[in-house]
């Protein structure tokens, strides 16, 4: 009797065809992106999504197309980081139009029209057993994303992944092996703790891992013009990753993150490490790309 | 998923799929060789998951044809039509993920009314992107 391999195409429905062809759609509209960079967390709160939007920016301003994908759909805030909450996704005659913020930074994120007080939902003939297929319909979601923005030129396509070490590796896997990762967290042992187990994900996939930022290390007190320290210093936990750089938080960063205003054009300490940051993530993905 | 006729060991292939019933889809299987018809009925949980992978069952044309596992998000454009939509800028519309193009809709008329327009054609769209900076 023949087996599942002994017979061609499935009868009719060409099922994996189908996710061919969306896998094919994905890699025809990033065709001109030049390098994908996803930033993952272990756990969420360590603001890896400000950091990713603040990282665009300095990208932006080094003459890089840049544009940012939220993958975090659940907990989409990229729109509200740009300014972009209202902002409708417009079909052009080559795929949906990339919208952009005040600083010329391409922004996708469900946040734009999915309203803050409303949770995204699916479609479902199954209410109430959102475990048994959710995840996977996420996925076909950021799919249909990928797959449907005009991306156009870019530089820098940054992914703002959903929080979790299990997701960070489920997008490597989704992804595939030419986008590089880096990973946030915040300098406390149980931040890196968990950043870890990503770190050990990630190790398992062909993905190249960059490195990791340390971000909020210190707070910028205006009073005393100095970075004073906010997580007890420990680094007991050793990521054995490069750190690409170190971000004190900034009280005015988050008030203007929370209005959706371009916080640049300062020399306050975090975006003078956030330019840097960029600099090195630049000169990293440059060396590996001209290697190659 | 594939079926396999045993006494022909030849594979089976798709006769026709028939609309959700409650979630559930219908699938008739036929084998070329001896003729001999067998239907699959999903559950509505393996309906969704199926749903889930963003992929449309039956022969070509299927989704034209109310497939199960399209016509469940296109019942969802019986949307206020108080703007009216031309055939060009439908067209564009249907490039926007399902899953958000009701919402995406809603957000272009939203723009048309405060422009004053009482229809969407494609002019309106590439109006609306520059006035969106995009």
């Amino acid at each position: 009797m023949k087996s599942y391999y002994d017979i061609t195409g499935d009868g009719g429905s060409n099922i994996l065809e189908q996710v061919g062809a969306m896998q094919a759609a994905i890699d025809e509209k990033l065709a001109g992106v030049k390098h994908r960079l996803a930033i993952g967390s272990g756990k969420g709160g360590v603001g890896k999504s400000t950091l990713t939007r603040q990282l665009a920016t300095a990208l932006r301003q080094r003459g890089n197309a840049c544009a940012i994908l939220d993958a975090d759909l659940n907990g989409p805030s990229q729109a509200r980081l740009s300014g972009l909450q209202d902002v409708p996704l417009l079909p052009g005659a080559e795929g949906v139009a990339l919208p952009r913020d005040a600083n010329d930074v391409g922004v996708v994120s469900l946040g734009s029209l999915v309203p803050e007080h409303e949770a995204v939902r699916f479609d479902t003939v199954v209410e109430g057993d959102s475990y048994t297929w959710r995840a996977t319909r996420e996925f076909t979601a950021v799919a249909e994303l990928l797959s449907s923005i005009d991306w156009g030129h870019l530089d820098y396509l940054l992914i703002d992944l959903p929080p979790g070490a299990e997701r960070t590796l489920q997008f490597a896997e989704f992804l595939g092996s030419s986008t590089a990762f880096m990973l946030v967290t915040v300098p406390s042992d149980l931040a890196r703790g968990v950043v870890a187990r990503s770190v050990a994900a990630l190790r398992g996939t062909p993905n190249r891992l960059l490195g990791y930022v340390e971000n909020m290390r210190g707070y910028w007190c205006e009073d005393c013009n100095d970075v004073r320290p906010l997580f007890p210093e420990s680094e007991r936990i050793d990521l054995g990753i490069p750190r690409l750089g170190s971000v004190p938080f900034d009280p005015e960063l988050a008030a203007a993150c929370d209005r959706g205003e371009p916080a640049i054009g300062t020399d306050r300490p975090w975006w003078v490490a956030v330019r840097k940051l960029a600099e090195v993530v630049e000169e990293t993905l440059e060396t590996k790309a001209s290697a190659e | 998923m594939k079926f396999l006729c045993v006494p022909c060991d030849k594979p089976m292939q798709l006769l026709e799929a028939s609309p959700p019933d409650r979630g559930s889809v219908s699938l008739v299987y036929s084998c070329d060789a001896c003729g001999y018809e067998m239907a699959m009925l999903t559950n509505p949980q393996e309906t969704q998951v199926v749903t889930s992978l963003g992929v449309k069952i039956g022969k070509d044309g299927a989704a034209e044809s109310k497939c199960p596992f399209t016509g469940m998000l296109a019942d969802m454009e019986q949307a206020d039509d108080a703007i009216r939509w031309t055939p060009g800028a439908r067209e564009r519309l249907s490039s926007v993920p399902e899953f958000v193009r009701t919402m995406a809709k809603s957000g272009i008329e939203k723009y048309a009314r405060e422009q004053g327009y009482a229809e969407v054609d494609e002019k309106v769209l590439d109006e609306a992107r520059s006035h969106f900076g995009m």
